[in-house]
């Protein structure tokens, strides 16, 4: 094989895959708007074509209190990146793994209770 | 020659990705995008990281020290650390100012 | 289990435990009173451990060599927690804006304990972490308040600040390629063995570093940010951030370049000494030049700090071309700077807090208002522009010698503009000395500073002129720190 060949055998299920989605998604659509009736309404573009009348715009900013949770959320997340890595390594380093975790979570936890007790945790 | 994918293809894509970052931070007005390309220069950096972990000479002789790899853990954990404090800054800032675009952040001759 | 490894960052351990215990305090209690006492107990059980550290002489690594401890860590410990001391002791009147005291002092205590851990590094990882815990921590002290002003210089402080984080991390990422390894150690083997091909790639590591650690430096022309932050934050935040972080940035600076990238023998060395040849000529010269159309003080102070450090670069220019003189000097600056700044800064929330604004012409006539205030803050300006008798003249004299040892022909021009810098700096200091000194106050009530403030004011005073007249302790002091460098 040609080492050009060989990328590309290399490659093929990247490629496939790219494909196949490409041709899935264009049919679905054209297919749809080729076979399925379509009305051409001005009310077709509300957000609810009947019941309840919408108030303002669709697109709108996340509430601002998404953002301490997201914050949070941050944290314990990052938490998870380092517990993987010290259970691998646990029996190797023996019992002072187990303090220095304890420790880690433990400082951690101060900060959850600092959060929780500023009321942050709170759906104000 | 062999067309595998070699070191110098991941340090291609990386320099790529931290120059768009740098465009990105430099030029955008708005906190949000600027912090999303320092995200993207911090990735690029990591990528670099991994991709001389893989290929130095240590992991070729077999003996796996894996310093780039934990380098690019701590660097996830200060880029998690630093997203936290900006957001809540830009939260801070969007009470007191109503917006997060730069040029209106302005109580103070830049 | 190996405590062993503990005892070597003992003084930052305390620290971090002081900032868990005044945030516990502060929320169990809820009472402001009880958090300074706690954050001054902590920094004097640092202070008393890393001074066990020196008196022992404790010398070594731990955790694979990624934190050390020798006599300049040391150096560069009890000076960080004696700023920090003196901004918890005399920064009180300062934070009538900042209602949240006990994450203040928190935080400050961190701020410390990581700048400790930074200087202690000796592996890219370590340095990183330890570089980016203290700027997060500054961050949210410089946002601290309910001023508008604050929360919009810490986010402009956040924003330069990771974009000089990831910088200096693409150039760590290119040091870690070249040499294999993150330890300072073989990166300065493997950057001593420079060839052709990687000569390129080192180079461009350390400017990317240079453009990272400048930003902690706040050199030109990674300084943008210096200014607005300086005026935005509580004037104590600005205290800590023009004294303990620009000796953390420097101190960095010194293990990464002096340490990490080989004194004055490696193939690279020359064009890194140039780096910051360029770097401080071009810093003092702005600095001095807009500071002297500031009116507010504590703009008028940071474009000052960056115009020093132009004066302390040109020592990190002389280390480069091999000076022996240069670490010790560059050291002996940042101890005698922090005394000095500390006792202007200090003098500038005394006076805020009694005006209630930072303006220039609010110091006219402060000698008749408040003449022992007046009189420490003639001294500090003296020292700033680096007059005899005071030790700013001294740390001058020492750097700008150390730069003259180092041989080259362009670092004695380096000098030539230096001095003619600190001309142009005397007329803006000199200016407002004068302010202070001989105009007609417009308010002629006398005032007296809170004891607390005073005390510190004297020590401060005290340390410009003792250091000023008989430096030796000190000299002595950096001198066996920059050995422990090499």
């Amino acid at each position: 094989m040609s080492p050009l060949d060989q990328l590309f055998s290399n490659y093929l299920p990247v490629f496939l895959g790219t494909g196949i989605g490409a041709i899935l998604v264009i049919s679905a659509l054209v297919g749809s708007r080729l076979l399925a009736p379509y009305s051409e309404e001005r009310n077709k573009g509300t957000t609810y074509e009947c019941g309840m009348l919408p108030i303002r715009r669709a697109s709108t900013n996340v509430g601002m209190r998404f953002y301490l949770y997201a914050i949070l959320f941050i944290v314990f997340d990052v938490e998870a990146v380092f517990i993987f890595p010290w259970a691998l390594s646990y029996l190797a380093v023996g019992p002072q793994a187990y303090w220095e975790m304890v420790v880690f979570v433990g400082i951690l936890a101060v900060g959850l209770a600092y959060a929780w007790k500023k009321g942050a945790l709170r759906w104000q | 020659m062999s067309l595998s994918v070699t070191l110098a293809h991941y340090l291609a894509v990386s320099g790529v990705v931290f120059g768009i970052g740098i465009a990105v931070a430099l030029g955008k007005r708005n906190a949000i995008a600027v912090l999303m390309g320092v995200e993207l220069m911090l990735n690029a950096a990591n990528l670099a990281l991994l991709a001389f972990s893989r290929f130095g000479a240590a992991f070729e002789a077999g003996d796996a020290p894996l310093a780039g790899h934990a380098f690019v853990v701590f660097v996830l954990t200060v880029a998690a650390a630093e997203a936290a404090v900006a957001l809540a800054m830009a939260v801070l800032v969007y009470r007191h100012r109503e917006t997060i675009e730069l040029d209106r952040i302005n109580l103070m001759r830049w | 289990m190996n405590l062993e490894a503990f005892h070597f960052i003992g003084p930052a351990i305390v620290l971090l435990a002081g900032a868990v215990l005044v945030l516990l305090a502060d929320l169990a209690t809820g009472r402001r009173a009880c958090v300074r006492p706690l954050a001054m107990l902590t920094l004097a059980a640092a202070a008393l451990y890393a001074a066990t550290q020196a008196a022992a002489d404790t010398g070594g690594q731990a955790f694979g060599g990624a934190i050390g401890v020798d006599r300049f860590t040391i150096y560069v410990a009890l000076l960080l927690i004696v700023i920090t001391a003196a901004v918890v002791v005399a920064g009180e009147p300062g934070l009538t804006r900042v209602a949240q005291r006990g994450e203040f002092y928190a935080l400050l205590l961190a701020s410390t304990a990581s700048m400790m851990l930074l200087a202690q590094a000796r592996d890219l990882v370590a340095i990183f972490v330890a570089l980016e815990t203290t700027s997060a921590v500054q961050y949210i002290l410089v946002g601290l308040g309910r001023d508008a002003r604050a929360s919009e210089a810490g986010l402009k402080y956040l924003l330069t600040g990771a974009i000089a984080a990831a910088v200096l991390l693409y150039g760590f990422v290119l040091l870690f390629g070249i040499a294999g390894s993150t330890s300072l150690a073989d990166i300065s083997r493997a950057v001593a063995e420079t060839g052709d091909e990687t000569r390129l790639a080192v180079v461009v590591a350390f400017v990317l570093i240079a453009a990272g650690v400048g930003f902690k430096m706040a050199i030109v022309p990674f300084h943008a940010w210096v200014p607005d932050v300086y005026q935005g934050a509580a004037t104590p935040v600005t205290v800590f951030l023009s004294a303990a972080s620009k000796a953390a940035g420097f101190a960095i600076a010194l293990r990464l370049f002096y340490t990490g990238l080989g004194g004055g023998d490696t193939p690279v060395s020359a064009d890194w000494a140039k780096l910051f040849g360029v770097l401080a000529a071009v810093s003092m010269t702005l600095g001095n030049l807009a500071a002297i159309q500031q009116t507010d003080v504590k703009r008028l102070l940071g474009y000052s700090s960056i115009a020093q450090a132009g004066n302390i670069a040109v020592g990190l220019a002389a280390v480069a071309t091999g000076s022996t003189l240069g670490p010790a000097a560059v050291l002996f600056f940042l101890g005698t700077y922090a005394a000095t700044n500390l006792g202007a800064f200090i003098a500038v929330i005394a006076v805020g807090a009694r005006v209630g604004s930072d303006e220039l012409r609010d110091y006219a006539g402060l000698l008749r208002r408040s003449p022992g205030l007046a009189i420490v803050l003639v001294l500090c300006l003296l020292s700033l522009t680096g007059l005899p008798p005071t030790a700013g003249f001294l740390a001058k004299l020492y750097v700008f010698n150390s730069a003259v040892q180092g041989g080259e022909q362009w670092l004695v021009w380096l000098v030539v503009v230096a001095v003619f810098n600190t001309a142009l700096s005397a007329y803006y200091y000199l200016r407002w000395a004068r302010t202070i000194l001989l105009d007609e106050p417009l308010d002629p009530a006398p005032f007296q500073p809170p004891a607390a403030t005073n005390a510190v004011l004297t020590a401060a005073a005290l340390g410009v002129l003792f250091f000023g007249i008989v430096p030796t302790p000190l000299i002595d002091a950096a001198r066996s720190a920059a050995a422990a460098l090499a």
